[in-house]
């Protein structure tokens, strides 16, 4: 009588099956799909930024990474004490300021302290003196007043002012 | 299967064709844009570029721009500086590559507006600067007033942008000009 004996079935390596699975269509779709989202999410939803320069301090550190909110003004629009991205020609170098003046208001500053529409603003993430001074300026309907958090440094060498509202590119996130 | 093979060799081979084309026979846009590129190419230097380089990279430069170019530079703390013609240009050119050990220069998101009948353009860029190797840089907001002349394209004008403005009623003098570019 003859016997027949199965042959064995070659199962894939442990190595094999952690890097690419039982199967690897399966593992190459998830991962075209998995590529796509970030793409999409990196390029319109949250875009990854690195911070450079000391205006944000000491909210946000030099060499800090964080992610910019595209779709943070999409059913509202910017407020007091948001901290936005300005576009310059394009996203790829942007300001990181926050916003301490909305549409139509006046903005001054008097030794050191703002001033919107006459009245003082309370700043607590301001936490370096600061002596600037500036006449007061009105915002128009479409333009929001930024600044950094690091008032210490010299006015003229601080990058602050009025930004049209389709300058804002998204919210910072963290 | 055998029509996914198909339908990604049509796919690469109509990219490749289109690369081809657009390489050999550039658009307007494209010209722009490698002329810029040019540009930011001839504008940054390294420590070691010699005396003659460094006079024959400054008037090569200067051929970017036309022989009646103004540029208007208004940064904060920094008078507002007028460069007028070419020869003002190349002094200035030389300036730099004498008294700086190396600059590099990077001309990012660069929007391209053109005039009736693609002979005059507007460009808006983000300059990036970093003197002398420092890992920190500088970044401007730049508008460029084009003309083609002779085929190439060469800036008229160019002048910085305030992209957070401090006066009440600050002007944008080139794109008031777009109109009638």
């Amino acid at each position: 009588m003859e016997t027949v004996t199965e042959a064995p079935v070659q199962s894939p390596s442990l190595v094999r099956r952690m890097v690419i699975g039982r199967n690897p269509k399966r593992t190459m779709q998830r991962v075209v799909i998995l590529v796509v989202v970030c793409f999409v999410i990196a390029k319109f939803v949250l875009l990854p930024i690195q911070i450079s320069g000391p205006s944000m301090l000491p909210t946000y550190g030099e060499h800090g990474v964080n992610f910019v909110n595209r779709l943070a003004y999409l059913f509202h629009e910017p407020r007091r004490g948001d901290v936005v991205a300005i576009r310059l020609a394009g996203p790829s170098i942007m300001f990181m300021k926050r916003i301490i003046g909305l549409p139509g208001e006046t903005v001054a500053f008097h030794e050191g302290h703002v001033y919107i529409d006459g009245n003082l603003l309370d700043e607590p993430y301001v936490k370096f003196p600061s002596s600037w001074e500036h006449e007061p300026r009105t915002l128009g309907p479409c333009e929001y007043y930024v600044v950094g958090d690091n008032r210490s440094m010299p006015q003229i060498d601080h990058s602050e002012g009025k930004a049209s509202r389709d300058r804002i590119v998204g919210k910072v996130l963290l | 299967m055998k029509w996914a093979f198909r339908g990604a060799l049509a796919i690469i081979i109509i990219a490749l064709a289109v690369w081809i084309w657009v390489t050999l026979f550039p658009g307007p846009e494209q010209a722009i844009r490698k002329r810029l590129a040019e540009l930011a190419q001839l504008g940054s230097f390294a420590g070691n570029e010699g005396q003659l380089a460094k006079g024959l990279n400054a008037q090569k430069l200067a051929t970017f721009f036309t022989p009646d170019v103004e540029i208007s530079v208004d940064v904060p703390g920094v008078p507002r500086q007028k460069i007028s013609g070419q020869d003002e240009l190349l002094k200035a050119g030389m300036a730099v590559r004498t008294y700086l050990s190396s600059l590099k220069v990077d001309l990012l998101d660069i929007n391209i507006t053109f005039g009736p009948g693609k002979e005059t353009a507007i460009v808006n860029l983000t300059l990036k600067v970093q003197i002398n190797g420092e890992k920190e840089f500088t970044p401007q907001e730049m508008k460029f007033a084009l003309k083609k002349v002779k085929g190439e394209w060469l800036i008229r004008e160019a002048e910085t942008v305030r992209t957070l403005s401090r006066l009440l009623n600050e002007k944008r003098e080139i794109s008031h000009r777009v109109g009638s570019a």
